[in-house]
């Protein structure tokens, strides 16, 4: 356990931490965003001395106006947090998400119309007939599936190969890569990790011998403050939409299905008012977001009469934000047709999710075409899916079944 | 009734546009139009639930209730 800075007052240090703490530990049957939302009784800014999974203390950023204000002070909170060196070895930044402006914009200019929400929508009838492929090879299988396995990876690592341009045959091999990168030991991680930088890489050097219509092909012919993209720019962009897309939309898809297996009453109204399911998503998105954004400090500075030292972590868990009971009446309940939903699921600031748009349209259709052929369907065996906290929250193991199995 | 646009704080969310895309225009990269925005009239409450769904507060409601009553 790191110790406390000098600069940090006894009264605002907290027990706490997002891998160890009550309900953040995996478990059957938890609620790792709903064991956090008790923080709005405490103050709204603490230091957790041991909170990060490398043993690192963070500041906790409590309510959604602080976070807002962290989050869209980028040049007094800064992104570069160095997320791969352990694993490589080297600093190979991941682009824009550890790149501060002015920079960031840059980037941010040349990918953001690749995934604008009218970009978003040319996608839209290859992603619903994929997902409705998936769904309908679990039906044909039976009456009941694993959703992580047999349809939210699939599904999302589908669309990720989509638009980067590469070849469905390869949905296997990145399946493999992902289970590693996201649920593996710390070794099997880092390995994972060095072998999609290594693809990465193999994908850059091909697509600069041999162009094609494609992301990767884009990103090599680029041009970033009028000079060409290196080598380890394109890669740090590949791997991260491969860290930052694929886990994320199988997270809230498995936490989506399963509050919807736990209340087969909101199952029949949104089977019944199909519209409904685009508020629906925001709402999920809100009640059970899996990302906690990090910044570190880049000077002294102080916040509110609080001293924050240049290089102390500041940890902004959107789960968090999202249960401010100032920002939304009654929090803690879950309303699928909530007014005014402005939730911190995709942060807040110029980093805000640059794939949003296309992950809440790969929510919808999955759940709209989900209701549309599955029938009212349930926890197999009553067994509840395990849940855990940690960097990013996360869900597993989330079997269904409808009709006669499993009852 | 008047729309102040805040441009440096808009991030691309994009949920105005979603809410009433009648009064919300984006650029290509999805970030609204610079510029404040002059409400018709009749599209006020369009225009309020657009301003109140941005999550970074980038739009700001300007004589709401003097428009909306005449
Ligand atoms: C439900 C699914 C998703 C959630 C909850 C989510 C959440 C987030 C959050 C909270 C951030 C900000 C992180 C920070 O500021 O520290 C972020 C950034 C990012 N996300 Fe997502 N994301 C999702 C899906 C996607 C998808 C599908 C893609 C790619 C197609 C994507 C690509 C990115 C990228 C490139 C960034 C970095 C943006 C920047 O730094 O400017 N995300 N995401
Ligand atoms: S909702 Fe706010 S942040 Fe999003 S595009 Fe509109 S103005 Fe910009």
């Amino acid at each position: 356990m790191s110790t406390v800075p000098d600069h940090v007052p006894a009264e605002l240090v907290k027990d706490f931490s997002y891998f160890t703490g009550p309900g953040m530990c995996p478990m059957r049957g938890g609620d790792p965003q709903g064991a956090l939302a008790a923080l709005h009784d405490g103050p709204p800014v603490f230091y957790a001395p041991n909170n990060t999974y490398d043993g690192y203390g963070t500041w906790v950023f409590v309510r959604a106006e602080d976070q807002r204000r962290v989050l869209q002070d980028a040049e007094t909170f800064s992104s570069h947090r160095k997320i791969f060196e352990k694993a490589l070895g080297y600093d190979l930044p991941t682009i824009p998400l550890e790149v501060d402006p002015p920079e960031h914009g840059a980037y941010r200019s040349l990918l953001n119309p690749l995934l604008s929400p009218k970009r978003v929508m040319a996608m839209e009838a290859a992603n619903r007939a994929r997902a409705v492929e998936l769904i309908e090879g679990i039906k044909a299988r039976g009456n009941d599936c694993e959703v992580m396995n047999e349809f939210a990876f699939p599904f999302a690592v589908g669309v990720f190969l989509e638009f980067l341009g590469l070849p469905q045959s390869r949905r296997e091999e990145f399946l493999g890569w992902a289970d590693k990168q996201f649920h593996g030991t710390p070794e099997e991680r880092g390995e994972a990790i060095r072998t999609v930088i290594a693809f990465m890489q193999e994908l850059v050097d091909l697509r600069r011998r041999e162009p094609a219509e494609d992301f990767m092909t884009f990103v090599v012919q680029a041009k970033v403050d009028g000079r060409e993209m290196t080598d380890k720019e394109a890669v740090g962009m590949g791997a991260l939409l491969f860290v930052a897309g694929l886990d994320t939309v199988a997270a809230a898809i498995g936490f989506d299905f399963r509050y919807l297996a736990e209340n087969p009453e909101q199952q029949e109204k949104l089977r019944a008012e199909p519209q409904g399911v685009v508020l629906a998503v925001e709402e999920l998105l809100r009640a059970f977001p899996t990302v906690i954004m990090t910044r570190i400090a880049s000077r002294d500075t102080e916040y509110d009469g609080i001293k924050i030292k240049a290089g102390d972590r500041i940890s902004c868990p959107s789960m968090v934000a999202n249960r401010d009971p100032q920002e939304f009446p009654d929090p803690n309940t879950i309303d699928l047709a909530r007014p005014n939903n402005r939730h911190v699921a995709f942060a807040y600031g110029p980093h805000r999710c640059l794939g949003s748009h296309l992950a809440r349209r790969e929510l919808a259709i999955a759940m709209e075409e989900w209701l549309k052929r599955i029938p009212t369907f349930r926890l197999k065996d009553g067994v509840a899916p395990t849940t855990y906290g940690g960097h990013v929250f996360g869900i597993e193991d989330v079997r269904l079944a409808w009709g006669a199995a499993g009852r | 009734m008047k729309i102040r646009v805040v441009k440096e704080k808009c991030a691309g969310h994009a949920r105005c546009w979603a809410q009433s895309p009648e009064i919300y225009d984006l650029d290509d990269e999805g970030y609204i139009l610079d510029g404040d925005i002059d409400v018709p009239e009749g599209q006020e409450r369009a225009a309020w639930l657009g301003a109140k769904s941005c999550p970074e507060r980038a739009l700001v409601i300007e004589d709401y209730k003097k428009d909306s009553a005449a």
